[in-house]
């Protein structure tokens, strides 16, 4: 009851940020998709055999869904940085740290509800209207060629790095020391996390490299979080 | 003996090199009204958040309701009421969002009829959005809320801070009402010397974080007199009396603040210094605070003072 309390507390101040994120995504997702659909489609595809049509495909190696693939990573990372921000800087800003700290729950459980409304806010986010796109684009009618699993993976390593970058921006958020000195850490993290994430060419690769960096931000995140003043 | 509800052992806080709060020694008691009173800077807003866990002390501890502040448990804390400095609350939520909110965190102590009597009480609706309240109506709020789960130990962090006369008095007796619960404690940091008057029986004063007194404030209030005394020829060079707070020199005249000091006392010094007359005047609680607190080396603000 009172987890919920607070997660839903968390999750009404993600929700514009949410909704933001979701509307922008889907919009110019879902532009760049039909435009493309109706290039390939019209004026591509139907000059070509299917033989060679999975020729072209093979040979310019251009999943359909990157196309959305810039547009998607920096609406993930700015979700990512925004949710930080309104989770770990504007408590500090509007001064409620106390307010929101002093109650009947462990400070596990309160920095725990937050951290599971960012992950639910982008999950909801960014991760349906990927799911909805993956769909779109895998209709024959809309592109003869379905897509791999890759890209829709690849997909979700985007989102997974705008979690990465949230818990970097929490991370400097809470951190007491000057912007100047080892505030930036995390976010200088995060940045360092996303370059060698994209410069990895497994996916296996990517995961590991994803998969330490949330570890060592979650312990700098709750070890900070439970020692700091407020 | 009454029991100890807040207590501190040599509390000291430091922020980088400046000493906020000094080895304080702090006992509460139960069932009292405290005032925490203090000049600009003086540590109260520090003291409390070290009471209340919310910063890490330099050296000491403090403990409420027998618990060590630096790990309060989420069972203690419900039964620690508390309003922040400045009522800081979610500027989206309403009233009414805010207080589903905080009835989770209080299952079984919320007072569903005290809080809505509360709101009623002070005009205020449900639907209102806190974004859109005034700092006193905000500060209604955070006292409604604290009151409502009827918690034993209620600390309010300077709760008339900004609020017009007619808001305070109103805030004060909503503090009345909890104070006529029976067990209460309060302690509220203030500023406004007579809100101290109105409602507490006990007084802490903290000046420049150092713990300057802890008593009764029927004994506060004995204890700091004003002696003023003149003189047929010269007024004497030296004034070696016990308790000397503050002397004020005029031409035949000597004005002293004392702490402590008995009337018998002073009437011995007077006649000893060679006093044609003396008289005692008793001072209100402002004066007695501003003198108490004020530093020996006091310089003028205005130069025309001394003209």
């Amino acid at each position: 009851m009172r987890f919920s309390a607070l997660l839903r507390k968390e999750l009404r101040e993600c929700l514009p940020w949410m909704l933001l994120a979701a509307i922008a995504f889907l919009a110019l997702g879902g532009f760049f998709l039909r435009a493309k659909a109706y290039y390939e489609g019209d004026r591509l595809y139907s000059r070509l055999s299917p033989g060679t049509i999975v020729d072209h495909y093979q040979l310019t190696f251009y999943p359909t869904l990157n196309f959305t693939g810039p547009w998607f990573f920096c609406l993930s990372i700015g979700l990512g940085l925004v949710l930080g921000i309104r989770q770990f800087w504007i408590p500090h800003f509007t001064r409620t740290w106390p307010f929101l700290l002093h109650r009947s729950i462990s400070r596990k459980s309160i920095l725990a509800a937050k951290l599971s409304a960012a992950l639910i806010a982008c999950v909801i986010s960014m991760g349906s209207v990927w799911v909805g796109l993956y769909w779109y684009a895998n209709r024959p009618e809309v592109f003869p060629i379905p897509q791999t699993v890759r890209v829709f993976i690849e997909g979700w390593i985007f989102i997974m790095l705008g979690l990465v970058v949230y818990l970097g921006t929490a991370l400097s958020g809470l951190s007491t020391a000057n912007w100047y000195t080892t505030k930036i850490f995390g976010l200088v993290f995060a940045t360092f996390i996303i370059v060698t994430t994209l410069s990895q060419w497994t996916l296996v690769g990517i995961f590991a490299v994803i998969a330490v960096s949330v570890a060592v931000l979650l312990v700098q995140i709750f070890d900070t979080f439970l020692r700091r003043e407020y | 003996m009454n029991e100890i509800v807040l207590e501190t052992k040599g509390l000291t806080k430091y922020y980088g090199s400046t000493l906020a709060v000094d080895h304080m020694d702090l006992q509460i008691p139960r069932g009292c009204i405290c005032g925490f009173v203090g000049r600009n800077g003086a540590g109260k807003t520090t003291a409390i958040k070290l009471m209340l866990g919310l910063l890490n002390p330099t050296a000491g501890s403090s403990r409420l309701l027998g618990c060590d502040s630096s790990a309060l448990t989420p069972a203690i804390r419900q039964r620690i009421g508390y309003v922040t400095e400045g009522h800081r609350l979610f500027r989206w939520m309403s009233i009414g969002g805010l207080e589903t909110f905080q009835r989770a965190f209080f299952p079984k102590q919320w007072d569903d009829k005290f809080f809505a009597d509360m709101i009623e009480y002070f005009e205020l609706s449900k639907k209102q959005k806190i974004k859109h309240l005034s700092n006193g109506q905000r500060a209604q709020v955070s006292l409604a809320l604290a009151l409502a789960p009827n918690p034993e130990l209620l600390i309010m962090d300077d709760p008339t801070l900004g609020l017009d006369a007619a808001i305070r008095r109103q805030f004060l007796e909503g503090m009345i009402e909890l104070i006529m619960r029976q067990g209460r404690t309060v302690l509220f940091s203030s500023h406004i010397l007579g809100d101290v008057e109105r409602v507490s029986d006990r007084i802490v004063v903290i000046d420049k974080g150092v713990l300057r007194a802890n008593c009764s404030l029927e004994q506060f209030q004995k204890a700091i007199k004003k002696a003023i005394l003149s003189f047929a020829d010269s007024v004497p060079d030296q004034v070696n009396i016990d308790g000397l707070l503050q002397c004020k020199r005029s031409e035949k005249g000597l004005e002293l603040t004392l702490v402590g000091t008995d009337d018998e006392k002073i009437s011995e010094w007077a006649k000893s210094a060679g006093a044609e007359n003396y008289n005692i005047v008793q001072m209100n609680l402002e004066d007695q605070f501003i003198e108490f607190t004020a530093p020996a080396n006091h310089k003028r603000l205005f130069q025309w003072e001394e003209r």
